[in-house]
C-alpha cells in the first residue's frame, strides 16, 4: 500500500487544503474579533495584525471554495448545491454555513473599517454614511454572530470527515474540536505572519496577546490528538487497527510525529515558553513560529484526511 | 394574601391547565394524524436480495448482464463477484465466491450525507437510488459507504452503483438482469412485505447474513454462506 495511492482513498490532498483554508479563514476571524475586543479597541483598522487578518479570512475562504469547486467531478454544476438541499447532510449545512460566515464576515470588516471607508465615501457617496451608521447599530449582534459562525465553520470541517461511518478512524467524535482547535490555531499563526509581512511592529501588544493565547491553544491541541488516537485504542477493532496504521511505522507515521508532533505542536510551544509573554519579539521569531504553525496544521489536515480513508471498518 | 394576587395565581392555574390541555390534544392529534398518515403511505412493497453463496459457481455471467442492461461502461462495474480460495487439498479443492455491490441499506450513509439529495432511498420500493441530474460528483457518498461499492460513472461523471435494476428490467416488469441471467438460481430477487414471496420464505428457512451488519445500516443484501476455507479469528 502506498502512502498516497491506495484503493480505499476518494479523497485527496485538495480536500485537505479545503478544509485548511476554512479553518484559518474561520481562525483568522477569531482573532480579529479578539483584537479589536481586548486589545486594540476603536483604532483596531490600523493594526497589521488585523488588517492581515481580514486579508487572509476572505481570501483563504474564496480559494478554498475554489478549489472545493475545481475538485467537482461536475464544476460546472456546483449550483446544484446551493438550490437542492439536503438537511441530514453535514456538508449541505456546512455549506450553508459557509455562506452565512461570509455575510457576516464582509459586514464585520466593512464595520471595522468605517472610519476611513466613511472619509472616503463622503464627498462622493453621502448617503453611505447614513448606512454605515445604521449599520453600526448592530455591531456588537453581527460581531456575535461571526464569532458563532467562525467556530461553527472551524467545527464543520471536522464534521465534514466524522460523518463518514465507513472510516473508523475519521467516524470520530473528537475530530471536529481537533479540528476546531488547530484551525484557530493556524488562524491566529496566518495573522501573525502577515502582520509582520505588511511591517507590523513584530513586538507589538498584538503579538504578545495571540502568543498568550497559543500556549493553551497548543496544550489542547495536544490533549485532543491524545484523546483521539486513545479513544481509537481503547474502542478495539478496525479503529486500533486504523491508529497503528497511521502513527506506526512509514511514511505517515514519520509525518505524525516529526511534523505534527514535533514542528507544528513541540516547535511553536517550545519557542513561546522559552520567550515568555513579556520578552522582546523579533520579526524572526514571529515569522518562523508562525510558519511552524502553519507548517504543522496543513501536514494534521493532510495526515488526518490520507490515514483516515486507509482502514475501513 | 390580597385579592389581587390571588385572582392572578388562579388565573395563571387556568391559563396553564388550559395550554397543557391544548398542548396535549394537538400532540395526540399531530400523532393520529402522523400515525394515519404512515399507514397510508406504507409502501406495500420493499425489495431485496439473497445471494446465496452455496448455489454460486463463479461463472460471471451476472456480472455481464448487468453491464449489458445497464450500460456500464468498462473500467467500472456495479457488480462483481469476488473469488478466494482455492482452499482445502486436492482433490478437495473449493473457491469461496460473494457479492460484492450495493446492500441497499435501510439507513444509507450515502443518503445521510449527500449535499443535494442525488443520493435517495426509493420511499415506493426501499431501493437506494442516484439522481445523476442531481449529482455534482462531490464523492461524499463514495467515501461514506462502508461497502466501497460507489464509483464515478466515467460518462456521466455522476455516483453510479446497483439499483436492483430500477430503471432497466423492474421498468419492464423483470427480474434484476443478474437474477434473470444466473443458471443456478443462486440470486433471488423479491419482496420482503410479502410473506408469501419466495425471497421471505428461503429467510425465514435458513441462517442468513449480512455483511457490516453492526454499523447499523440495515443492508438488504442477505447471504446464505458456503462452508468457509478458513478458520480465522
Amino acid at each position: 500500500m502506498s502512502a498516497l495511492h491506495f484503493d480505499t482513498l476518494v479523497w485527496h490532498w485538495p480536500i485537505a487544503i479545503y478544509l485548511f483554508l476554512a479553518g484559518a479563514s474561520a481562525g483568522a476571524m477569531f482573532f480579529a474579533v479578539l483584537l479589536k475586543h481586548f486589545v486594540l479597541k476603536h483604532n483596531a483598522y490600523q493594526s497589521g495584525f488585523v488588517q492581515a487578518a481580514c486579508i487572509v479570512a476572505p481570501v483563504a475562504v474564496m480559494a478554498g471554495l475554489g478549489i472545493l469547486v475545481m475538485d467537482l467531478t461536475k464544476p460546472f454544476d456546483f449550483w446544484k448545491i446551493l438550490v437542492f438541499y439536503n438537511p441530514k447532510s453535514v456538508m449541505s449545512m456546512g455549506v450553508l454555513i459557509l455562506l452565512i460566515y461570509q455575510v457576516f464576515m464582509f459586514v464585520w470588516i466593512g464595520l471595522l473599517f468605517r472610519q476611513p471607508i466613511d472619509a472616503w465615501c463622503e464627498t462622493r457617496f453621502p448617503w453611505m454614511l447614513k448606512f454605515t451608521a445604521w449599520l453600526t447599530r448592530f455591531d456588537a449582534t453581527i460581531t456575535g454572530l461571526l464569532v458563532i459562525f467562525s467556530v461553527a465553520l472551524g467545527a464543520y470541517t471536522g464534521f465534514l470527515l466524522s460523518a463518514l461511518p465507513g472510516y473508523p478512524m475519521l467516524k470520530n467524535p473528537v475530530l471536529p474540536l481537533l479540528f476546531l482547535a488547530s484551525g484557530l490555531s493556524s488562524g491566529a499563526a496566518s495573522a501573525l505572519l502577515g502582520g509582520v509581512l505588511l511591517n507590523a511592529n513584530p513586538n507589538s501588544k498584538e503579538v504578545h496577546f495571540i502568543h498568550r493565547v497559543e500556549i493553551p491553544l497548543i496544550l489542547v491541541e495536544i490533549v485532543l490528538i491524545f484523546t483521539f488516537f486513545m479513544g481509537l485504542v481503547l474502542s478495539g477493532g478496525q479503529s486500533k487497527v486504523a491508529t497503528f496504521n497511521a502513527i506506526g511505522y512509514g511514511f505517515w507515521g514519520w509525518i505524525f510525529w516529526l511534523g505534527i508532533v514535533g514542528l507544528g505542536l513541540s516547535g511553536p510551544l517550545a519557542m513561546n515558553l522559552f520567550m515568555t509573554a513579556t520578552s522582546k519579539r523579533k520579526w524572526s521569531y514571529v515569522a518562523g513560529t508562525a510558519c511552524l504553525s502553519l507548517v504543522g496544521v496543513i501536514l494534521l489536515r493532510n495526515f488526518i484526511l490520507y490515514t483516515g480513508q486507509m482502514t475501513i471498518a | 394574601m390580597d385579592k389581587s394576587k390571588r385572582t392572578f395565581l388562579k388565573a395563571a392555574c387556568a391559563v396553564l391547565a388550559g395550554a397543557s390541555g391544548a398542548t396535549l390534544l394537538a400532540t395526540e392529534k399531530v400523532a393520529t394524524e402522523k400515525a394515519a398518515r404512515q399507514v397510508a403511505v406504507q409502501p406495500s412493497v420493499k425489495y431485496a436480495l439473497i445471494h446465496d453463496e452455496t448455489k454460486c459457481i463463479g461463472c460471471r455471467a451476472c456480472e455481464a448482464a448487468c453491464r449489458e442492461i445497464n450500460h456500464v461502461p468498462e473500467g467500472v462495474a456495479r457488480l462483481t463477484i469476488e473469488r478466494t480460495g482455492p482452499y482445502g487439498e486436492y482433490p478437495n479443492q473449493f473457491y469461496h465466491f460473494s457479492r460484492k455491490s450495493c446492500q441497499h441499506c435501510e439507513d444509507a450513509p450515502c443518503v445521510n450525507v449527500c449535499p443535494t439529495g442525488a443520493a435517495f432511498s426509493d420511499p415506493a420500493t426501499g431501493i437506494v437510488s442516484v439522481n445523476s441530474d442531481k449529482c455534482v460528483g462531490c464523492q461524499y457518498c463514495i467515501a461514506a459507504c462502508p461497502y466501497k461499492i460507489r464509483f464515478i460513472n466515467p460518462v456521466t461523471h455522476a455516483a453510479d452503483k446497483c439499483d436492483f435494476c430500477r430503471e432497466t428490467n423492474l421498468v419492464a416488469d423483470k427480474q434484476p438482469a443478474c437474477v434473470a441471467a444466473c443458471p443456478t438460481k443462486a440470486l433471488v430477487f423479491g419482496n420482503l412485505k410479502d410473506p408469501d414471496s419466495e425471497i421471505v420464505q428461503l429467510l425465514k428457512a435458513n441462517p442468513t447474513q449480512r455483511a457490516k451488519a453492526e454499523l447499523g445500516t440495515r443492508p438488504k443484501l442477505f447471504r446464505i454462506v458456503a462452508k468457509s476455507g478458513e478458520v480465522a479469528i
